[in-house]
């Protein structure tokens, strides 16, 4: 019964964490600031710590359970355009039905992203990176899914800004978006089944992981289009809808190949130094999710609290510092 | 659980008070997007950090490209504003792009318009 328990535990806990990667870095592009996301990756190469990013919601097993993440990120850059960032994320899942101190918890796989800024245009706040994320098998605990083998996903990333339109009011929107590849480093994992006295086999599958945001950029709007003279906490306001979606593509034997993921509609507030966001998450079927989770984010730049030291490249550009 | 790193999180970004960061634009004479009824003098524009004079600018241009400021732009006496004068602005509508770099190394830039007349 135990073991029985804690495969279906892995296997929601696998669900939500594909559902809920932790991502996120800001970017300037010309009049644009692309805050950090909290549901998807954006283009953004910077030194920054995501900590911590905390979300609460149901999953998409049969039955739901509650699952609780803790996670962190912590990016470097190491010239301008090329960063890596390590993300760690602690995760409490409830058992099925059962008291609230029971069921399993313990360190999702830890997770490194290459990230490289390919093209940056200013004039038409455009923003183009390339990025591999490595989940290394075998680093967190089986209990919340952790899965024994590592999982590679190329991504591309994008931001653009709509402030090259001619009409005024559209100008503060901005749209980012991620198209990645997952593979994970193994096709099958086969496990013996003491309810059925079976082999049961899992196929891993490669999976399209991929996802957006629309935001409207209260700063942008002060600041480029017209001044309202709103109050100061107004005009730090982004208000935003990320999609975070993954389709399973091939070696889907088991999994089938419905689209799960989630619509997250909330809100960035943006000071000189930080952000915090705030979103809800919305699962788009009952494979995703049951209910409306959570998610909240305090997002420090490190590259603004310590521009002199671990805030800027190792390796910097020609201007001292090189930033953007 | 949670609000324990969370606390620990804003202390930590509270710590370096002194620190710099980007010098975004906060405020803006004339104001971003308005209309005044007769030409200013200058340009005057609020940023949220200190910035180098040496290498910040104001540029402003009338809708047929022509160049609209007269000099250079430098800095007041705390280092947040950058100023410009201005030539004598007919009616019609003004862009200003603005380039800065901040004490601390990090360059931004921006623009916005502003319209002269009824």
């Amino acid at each position: 019964m135990r073991i029985s328990l804690c495969a279906a535990l892995a296997i929601i806990a696998c669900l939500a964490a594909a559902a809920l990667t932790p991502a996120r870095a800001h970017e300037i592009v010309g009049n644009r600031f692309f805050p950090a996301t909290l549901a998807i990756d954006d283009p953004g190469v910077n030194d920054e710590l995501a900590f911590p990013t905390a979300s609460w919601f149901k999953t998409g097993d049969d039955p739901s359970v509650k699952q609780r993440d803790i996670s962190a990120e912590f990016s470097k850059r190491i010239t301008e355009d090329f960063a890596i960032s390590f993300s760690p994320t602690y995760s409490k899942i409830h058992a099925p039905g059962g008291p609230a101190m029971t069921g399993a918890n313990g360190f999702q796989n830890l997770e490194t992203t290459f990230k490289y800024r390919l093209y940056k245009n200013p004039e038409h706040e455009f923003v183009m990176s390339v990025g591999l994320n490595i989940e290394w098998g075998g680093s967190g605990a089986q209990d919340v899914g952790a899965e024994r083998f590592s999982t590679y996903t190329p991504t591309l990333y994008f931001g653009k800004g709509f402030g090259d339109l001619p009409v005024a009011w559209v100008r503060p929107f901005a749209v980012t978006g991620q198209l990645g590849y997952a593979i994970p480093g193994s096709n099958s994992t086969t496990t013996f089944n003491p309810d059925s006295g079976d082999l049961d086999t899992e196929f891993h599958p490669r999976v399209l992981v991929w996802g957006g945001s629309l935001q409207y950029s209260l700063p942008y709007l002060k600041s480029a289009v017209v001044d309202l003279g709103l109050p100061d906490f107004v005009n730090r306001l982004i208000p935003i809808v990320e999609a975070s979606l993954q389709t399973p593509v091939s070696n889907t034997i088991t999994s089938g190949t419905v689209t799960t993921g989630t619509i997250n509609p909330g809100v960035i507030y943006v000071a000189d130094k930080y952000q915090i966001g705030v979103e809800a998450i919305v699962p788009i079927n009952r494979q995703s999710g049951t209910g409306v989770g959570a998610i909240a984010q305090l997002h420090l730049f490190l590259d603004d609290i310590f521009p002199n030291s671990i805030g800027r490249p190792i390796f910097p550009g020609t201007l001292a510092g090189g930033r953007p | 659980m949670i609000l324990r790193p969370l606390i620990f999180a804003a202390a930590l970004a509270l710590l370096p008070a002194a620190a710099q960061a980007h010098a975004m634009l906060d405020r803006a004479m004339p104001p971003v997007g308005s209309t005044v009824a007769s030409s200013p003098k200058e340009i005057v524009l609020s940023f949220t950090e200190p910035v180098e004079p040496a290498f910040s600018s104001i540029e402003v241009r009338s809708e047929a490209g022509a160049a609209m400021q007269a000099g250079k732009a430098s800095v007041g006496a705390k280092r947040t504003q950058l100023r410009v004068a201005l030539k004598a602005l007919p009616p019609g509508s003004y862009k200003v792009i603005w380039r800065v770099l901040s004490v601390d190394t990090h360059r931004t830039q921006g623009d916005f318009t502003f319209h002269v007349g009824p």
